[in-house]
């Protein structure tokens, strides 16, 4: 039997998923450095390690923005192909996909019929509606990031964030705190204009229920809430939203590969 | 030959030309100026077909804001930079300020103002009617009659009939590049070299396309077919290598630089000399049916050209196409149409690829996702 390895290495972290049979083993996250393929070699090794396995027990399909980087890979495909299959895994109904990551924000539609990508649209080259906008807000509110979207939820109001480039939105908060705005005032703005921004995008390419909101950013209460509240309907997160890409990818390597093995 | 050698190469054919005493005319190379008249004048057409990067958008700053067409930055870059690949353009004699679209004026205007190039003006109207044909005409006698003051005599009809059959004979062989079986890179470069050279590079085009006759390249089978649309390619941009590196090959351009241009062809009993060589020039704008805004109906006539060809490629090809709708950032209009291109075309069932993209190094690494993506896509 062979065992598939899937690695997503996107801008702010690392995932990296065993799958066998078409269920998750094991896996690992970690964030991402400069150097793409330390922290990918890393975590390979103590996957295989932990798991008593040899690079030649193992296919490994890597994606994300590093994908093409990583020379443990033995094939590639990218995180929007990736994050199609890996939400199926937790979701086999699911008609449509949000990804949030640290570097873009990608919607992505999937045939009912074949569970493959039939569109998809990605943000434009800058941060806003993404991870790394969320971190240089939190950083500019001097809030972990991990409790960003608890503080936003604590406001019953939103402070107006017109800006879309993260930079003017900086200065915007800043000057919303010189006007007596409120910290879970502004959090609360800055989820919404994520929101905003992404469920626009969204709609341009026909997205709909069964929608599910996965990447790093999907762990964030807060963005999931408005983007509900700008969709006009529910949205489902998996068990582990980081992981989806690096399932998906596994998912692949297995379903191109398992021939090979049988 | 990569793009650096193919602008060496251009620069020591343009100093020749230059040596020969045959001044040269710039323009931003849409499809109707009459580059007939200019050859007829004895001067040489310069299409400006070269696209940009982060210091040549950065440089065209000081003149326009970082929100006009990417192309359209890169032109005024070129001009400002002069980076060493591209010295020629020291060599340019007069600008044609000319309006196929609001950047086209800007670039034009911009160019002949803040470095001193003498301008000519061609103007075009946006449709095409009884009117405008006449309009056209006017235009085409008003250019003449610039081109005459400065030559200080006349351009003979002869003279403008002979260019007409030069140009068209040139493009008849330059269609042939449409069926010839090579990377979409290599025939790229090939289009580039005959618009950049124009009908001097005749004879080597004829050598080229038999020799790739006679020994088709092989393009890999596990390559995805793709038709390009929306804007060009231009010479030193590398589009074409993303897409290529993602698993694609273009097979069909069908913009400004590729069929738009190659595709103007006159039928040869219609280039009488008895007649009014201009009514042959209005011919040619009337039948210009793959220009990008000057049709009514533009957007109708582009999807069903896109079905038509799908649909040919699928049968005689047994292969499925792509269609990559190519939008350089701010081009206006092909912008605004992308929408309506991309909706249509799948409603019959034609998966389309809206990728929107400037020349900033930035964004390479998301440009190749959406197109790895998109070709994933179609397996």
């Amino acid at each position: 039997m062979k065992t598939f390895i899937g690695i997503d290495i996107g801008s702010l972290a690392t995932k990296i998923v065993l799958l066998s049979n078409g269920k998750m083993l094991d896996h690992r996250t970690e964030r991402s450095t400069y150097d793409f393929k330390k922290i990918g070699h890393k975590l390979f090794d103590d996957l295989l390690e932990k798991n008593d396995l040899e690079k030649s027990d193992v296919f490994v399909m890597s994606t994300g923005y590093g994908r093409n980087t990583i020379d443990i890979a033995d094939d590639r495909v990218t995180e929007i192909t990736a994050h199609a299959k890996g939400t199926q895994y937790f979701f086999p109904d699911v008609h449509s996909v949000i990804d949030i990551g640290g570097q873009d924000s990608k919607a992505i539609v999937i045939s009912k019929k074949t569970g493959n990508v039939v569109d998809f649209q990605m943000n434009d080259k800058c941060a806003a509606g993404t991870g790394r906008f969320l971190e240089v807000m939190a950083h500019a509110l001097e809030v972990p990031i991990d409790q960003f979207g608890d503080l936003a939820l604590r406001s019953n109001k939103s402070a107006s964030i017109s800006s879309t480039c993260t930079v003017f939105a900086e200065s915007e908060v800043i000057s919303l705190f010189a006007r007596g705005a409120s910290k879970e005032e502004i959090a609360s703005g800055i989820h919404r204009s994520i929101a905003r921004r992404v469920a626009g995008m969204s709609k341009r390419i026909g997205v709909g229920p069964k929608l599910v909101f996965c990447g790093g950013v999907a762990k964030n209460p807060a963005v999931k809430k408005y983007l509900e509240e700008e969709l006009g309907y529910a949205v489902e997160t998996p068990e582990f939203p980081q992981l989806t890409g690096a399932i998906g990818a596994a998912l692949i390597a297995e379903t191109n590969n398992s021939h090979k093995y049988s | 030959m990569d793009d650096s050698s193919l602008l060496s190469e251009f620069t020591l054919f343009l100093k020749e030309k230059k040596q020969e005493g045959i001044k040269v005319i710039a323009y931003l190379a849409h499809d109707n100026i009459p580059e007939e008249l200019i050859d007829a004048a004895g001067f040489f057409p310069l299409r400006l077909i070269f696209g940009g990067n982060d210091e040549l958008m950065d440089a065209s700053h000081d003149f326009l804001p970082p929100s006009t067409c990417a192309f359209a930055q890169s032109c005024i870059g070129l001009f400002s930079v002069k980076p060493n690949d591209y010295k020629f353009l020291e060599m340019v004699d007069y600008i044609i300020v000319s309006n196929h679209c609001v950047s086209d004026i800007c670039v034009s205007e911009i160019i002949s103002k803040y470095f001193n190039i003498p301008r000519l003006n061609f103007y075009v109207s946006y449709t095409i009617n009884e009117n405008s044909l006449k309009y056209f005409k006017l235009e085409l006698q008003d250019f003449r009659n610039q081109l005459e003051v400065i030559i200080d005599r006349k351009i003979s009809d002869d003279d403008i009939h002979n260019s007409i059959l030069k140009f068209n004979n040139f493009k008849k062989k330059f269609l042939e590049i449409n069926e010839l079986e090579m990377l979409g890179s290599e025939k790229l470069k090939l289009i580039h070299k005959s618009m950049l050279f124009g009908p001097d590079f005749l004879h080597d085009l004829e050598n080229l396309i038999q020799k790739v006759k006679n020994a088709p390249q092989s393009v890999s089978n596990t390559s995805k077919d793709v038709l390009l649309t929306g804007c060009s390619i231009f010479i030193n941009d590398n589009m074409i290598d993303l897409i290529e590196e993602g698993g694609g090959n273009i097979v069909f351009f069908d913009t400004w630089i590729g069929n738009h241009y190659y595709s103007q062809i006159i039928e040869s009993n219609l280039i009488d000399r008895e007649n009014d060589p201009l009514d042959v020039l209005v011919l040619r704008f009337k039948n210009n049916i793959y220009g990008d805004h000057s049709v009514p109906d533009f957007l109708e006539q582009k999807v069903s050209f896109i079905q038509k060809y799908f649909e040919n490629y699928k049968k005689n090809k047994g292969r499925k196409l792509g269609v990559i709708n190519h939008i350089i950032k701010f081009c206006d209009h092909i912008s605004l149409m992308s929408s309506f291109l991309k909706e249509t075309l799948q409603e019959k069932g034609i998966q389309v690829l809206n990728v929107e993209r400037d020349y900033s190094r930035a964004n390479r690494g998301q440009l190749s996702t959406r197109i790895e993506a998109y070709l994933e896509m179609m397996k």
